[in-house]
């Protein structure tokens, strides 16, 4: 507790900023009230060693001398357009409270204007004389982005117990549970780690917790430049699992897409804003962060897996596209991030299986985007001509298919998603077809 | 008159004592919001408009043929009776008689889509002229119904607000030019009101009960029951990445309703029982790239003035997209849900669709604060959504105008788009006194489809005031005004004009109980 006086003689008076009573209480962990406290006692005593060098600004709450009445409506003399039963009074006088931000060279006139006053205290304490409010605005906004650490909630001075929140239909809870805790404390170095992994499966347990992974989520989700591209993942993750319930369930691995994808966007450099994530295809936008993290991260392996077959080539004129393509992701994917090295692969494996995303839109049709193997030709340096098979995301739009049509996980050779569709459908090949029972006879 | 060194010293003024203070809980009222301005998302837009103009009538004349009987049945003037008429049109000169029809203002200044179309202009977005009423005697009114129109004149009709779409009842006799001159006019009056807590059945009265003790009248004289809950009303917050000028204001306001500003009597007192926060309308500001162009330089995404013409796709420039208003007004309320349910109208400058009603702010707007709203439906939406049963969400994104039931009061609150368009037609300025006539026309958008943008409705029209709301709110004015109007059938209506906070940096605070207001101004030097 002691530690306020240096902790606001350091960021004061060295840093040269300007602190509120918020940014205080966020940092130090205290309530808002101790903090302001602090920043009187502080005031005071800085000032007493030596007058100048802090400046104050207190917030004041009471009700102004009233200046005459005055009425609320500028009738217009020439037509009194009144309606009949209404008498041409005066607005009711109604309470008025002011509440009234200022510095401490104007603290004494402003008192004089109030009549009475029901609160007072310090809101901010800087070094220069705040002439300016923006450096308020931007030590306010600073006060924000303090994330807040899980384990030790700051003290908040009203709370409503009723607060409801989106139940998240994650799957397994129990089991992503112990996975959040060891992918809390794992995730030491990845700041952004903890929030991810937790907003996504522990949602519907306690209010405490989502209360708690809420208030880290959010400050985690700051437009800040170092956590601009994990603002992407974030709000893809949430999305990921509020979006149809329903995949989540049928795909049980889907729970490590989102912690490849968000090892997979960590390496991509581009600060795509939120703009991206809310997606530029113009789709339902609850299925568009499932296929964006995909799609992503299909780009990059894609890209390595092309530097990783170059460099085979040369070496190696053997080709097996999809085995070199399968292990240099997940070894690149693991020079980078050494800590998290099971979920990649397990997530690389899920994220072959997961083949099809869908949202119903209940318009009659069935919408989403679906995973395709697309042919590519590349120009090798060494004058080849190469064909590649890759697998991209195409978004299809069909009549509604009867519930039979699920996406099955298995790689379709077909482009055009129709032909996708239809594929799924049992065409007689023989084997595979309950026809052939019949066929036989 | 308070010194400086009274105030010094207590309170918060001192050195921090030891403990720390325990968190307060904040109470929560009653709240059942009803979907009548919700549309079907599958609507057609083939039909007329001219049906809107028929349902309202249809819905108001019995209600204003019976207020019109009972005032001039039996009336005698100058010898003769006054006769009740059934159509427009079989009005006869020289002939005592009344009749009920809607009012249509012909007014040149008026925006006219034929006058538009004549002339090649082409609209993609509600123009906002001026005033429409000239005043220089070229605006006529009219009183129509399906069967033709009568021009009205006559010294009676300066009496009354009057635009178009309101249903009104007409004394008088038509003369030798053809007008009807009116001798008296009469409304609908107040619709019948509900009992409060008429919507939420059984709810319990224990609340009310609960506080025994008073507490000290701390400052202003009145002593506030410790229970009293209060809802804040704020509008126009106007979140903008231009604009800073209220941006202080703005983080004091956040302070303000989380509770952390102020004493630990005021939080205790005030801040904690504000239970709820309506925002009703324009929180998010148009980006400042319709201003001057040259002074783009307040974001690294606009571009220079020379490319700006590139960008321009289909006339859409989207270099002039700013996501960073509503970034900040999804920071906001992130802020404050975990403590505040919120309910949140869209207003004229949101993003919502142009036309009224509008629907509610998708949540797509709001990353961080969706998780506070209700999952999406998974599963077909074909039909029209029944969520009447379910229980709203903690963020409530609602229509505009929204009606709906807070601790048992009937509440209908508008954005404000309707009051600006009945502004437009009169020359008063008496806000609360359009919105007084609004009540008693029964017709919450009688301009629409007017002059105000709206959905062409088929079967029913839900403008039109069935049950008198017991307070009734429209946000985005210029200035704050209440006033409490009576109807003659014991109906009481609390009307507040909330002021656009952006302006004046205001927020209202109503008594649940009482229906009391309070306004909290916020400056920040």
């Amino acid at each position: 507790m002691e530690d306020y006086k240096t902790y606001l003689a350091e960021n004061i008076l060295s840093e040269d900023k300007v602190v509120t009573y918020r940014l205080l209480s966020r940092a130090l962990r205290v309530h808002p009230n101790v903090a302001k406290q602090m920043l009187h006692d502080f005031h005071k005593t800085q000032s007493s060693k030596k007058p100048g060098t802090v400046y104050a600004t207190y917030l004041l709450y009471g009700i102004k001398k009233s200046v005459q009445n005055h009425n609320g409506n500028a009738m217009d003399i020439d037509l009194p357009s009144s309606l009949p039963d209404a008498d041409p009074v005066d607005d009711e006088e109604v309470p008025s409270y002011t509440l009234v931000l200022v510095q401490e060279e104007r603290l004494a006139d402003v008192l004089k204007e109030y009549e009475t006053i029901s609160s007072i205290h310090v809101y901010s304490v800087g070094p220069h004389p705040a002439k300016d409010l923006t450096l308020l605005v931007d030590a306010a906004q600073s006060a924000l982005a303090i994330k807040d650490d899980a384990k030790k909630p700051r003290p908040r001075p009203i709370v409503n117990s009723h607060v409801r929140r989106r139940e998240r239909k994650g799957l397994g809870l129990e089991a992503a549970a112990p996975a959040k805790q060891e992918s809390k404390t794992k995730a030491a170095p990845t700041k952004t780690a903890p929030a991810k992994p937790s907003p996504a499966p522990a949602s519907a347990a306690a209010p405490a917790k989502p209360q708690e992974e809420s208030k880290s989520a959010a400050p985690a989700m700051e437009p800040e430049a170092p956590t601009a591209t994990t603002k992407k993942p974030a709000p893809s993750l949430k999305r990921n699992t509020s979006a149809a319930s329903g995949i989540m369930q049928a795909f049980s691995k889907a729970a490590s897409l989102p912690k490849k994808a968000k090892t997979s966007e960590k390496s991509i450099t581009a600060a795509e804003e939120t703009p991206a994530a809310l997606s530029d295809d113009g789709e339902d936008d609850d299925d568009v962060p499932l296929p964006k993290p995909g799609a992503v991260s299909t780009r990059k392996s894609k890209k390595e897996r092309e530097e990783e077959l170059r460099r085979m080539m040369e070496d190696d004129e053997d080709e097996d596209m999809e085995e070199t393509a399968d292990s240099p992701a997940p070894e690149e994917e693991e020079e980078e991030e050494p800590v998290v090295e099971e979920p990649p692969a397990k997530a690389e494996v899920a994220e072959e299986e997961e083949k099809e995303i869908v949202t119903t839109t209940g318009d009659g049709r069935r919408r989403g985007k679906r995973r395709v193997m697309k042919k590519k030709q590349i120009m090798d340096d060494q004058g080849y001509l190469v064909t590649i098979q890759e697998p991209a995301w195409e978004s299809f739009s069909e009549d509604e298919a009867p519930p039979a049509a699920k996406p099955k996980p298995k790689v379709t050779n077909s482009a055009p998603p129709a032909a996708a569709g239809k594929a799924k459908k049992p065409a007689p090949k023989g084997q595979g077809n309950i026809m052939s029972f019949f066929s036989k006879k | 008159m308070v010194t400086l060194d009274e105030v010094l010293g207590s309170g918060l003024l001192q050195k921090p004592s030891g403990d720390a203070p325990e968190a307060l809980q904040r109470q929560i009222t009653n709240y059942k919001p009803l979907h009548t301005f919700k549309l079907e998302k599958t609507r057609p837009y083939q039909q007329q408009y001219a049906d809107i103009y028929f349902l309202r009538l249809t819905k108001i004349r019995p209600a204003v043929e019976a207020a019109a009987s009972v005032a001039w049945e039996g009336t005698v003037l100058g010898g003769e009776k006054v006769k009740r008429v059934e159509r427009v049109l079989d009005v006869r000169q020289g002939e005592l008689c009344w009749v009920a029809g809607t009012v249509y203002m012909d007014m040149p200044l008026k925006p006219s889509i034929l006058e538009d179309v004549s002339k090649d202009r082409w609209i993609s977005a509600p123009t906002s002229v001026g005033h429409y009423y000239s005043g220089n005697g070229e605006d006529s009114v009219m009183l129509e119904d399906d069967s033709g129109r009568i021009r009205l004149v006559g010294n009676a009709l300066q009496n009354h607000f009057m635009v178009t779409g309101c249903i009104v009842a007409v004394m008088g006799t038509e003369n030798a030019n053809g007008e009807f001159e009116v001798i008296d006019l009469l409304f609908a009056e107040l619709p019948p009101q509900p009992e409060r807590w008429s919507l939420s059945k059984g709810k319990k009265e224990a609340d009310s009960s609960e506080d025994v003790e008073m507490m000290d009248a701390s400052f202003s004289g009145q002593s506030h029951k410790p229970s009293s809950k209060k809802i804040a009303l704020v509008s126009g917050l106007e979140f903008s990445n231009a604009d800073t000028s209220y941006a202080m204001e703005l983080n004091l306001l956040l302070e303000y309703l989380l509770g952390e500003a102020l004493d630990p009597s005021v939080q205790r007192d005030e801040l904690s029982h504000i239970t709820r926060l309506i925002i009703a309308g324009n929180s998010i500001s148009t980006t400042a790239a319709e201003q001057a162009k040259p002074a783009a330089a307040f974001d690294t995404t606009t571009v220079t003035n020379k490319f700006q013409s590139q960008n321009k796709k289909y006339g859409y420039d989207s270099s002039s997209y700013n996501p960073v208003p509503s970034q900040l007004l999804d920071s906001f309320l992130s802020e404050l849900l975990p403590t505040m349910p919120v309910t949140l109208l869209p207003g004229a400058l949101d993003p919502a669709n142009a036309s009224y009603p509008q629907q509610p702010i998708h949540p797509a707007v709001f990353p961080q604060s969706r998780t506070y709203m209700p999952p999406p439906k998974a599963g077909a939406g074909k039909d029209k959504d029944a969520p009447e049963e379910e229980e709203p969400g903690w963020f409530d994104s609602v229509t505009n105008p929204w009606e709906g039931e807070i601790e048992g009061w009937r509440v209908l609150g508008t954005g404000g788009q309707n009051l600006d368009d009945v502004f437009k037609y009169v020359e008063s300025e008496d806000r609360l006194g359009m919105m007084e006539a609004m009540c008693r026309w029964r017709c919450v958008a009688p301009t629409a489809p007017d002059t105000l943008w709206s959905y062409p409705f088929q079967e029913d029209e839900p403008f039109v005031i069935k049950e008198c709301p017991h307070l009734f709110f429209v946000g985005c004015q210029p200035e704050f005004g209440t006033k409490v109007i009576h109807g003659p059938d014991r109906q009481a209506v609390r009307l507040i004009a909330v002021p656009s906070f952006s302006e004046t940096r205001e927020v209202v605070l109503v008594d649940t109980e009482t229906l009391d207001v309070e306004r909290v101004k916020i400056v920040a030097e």
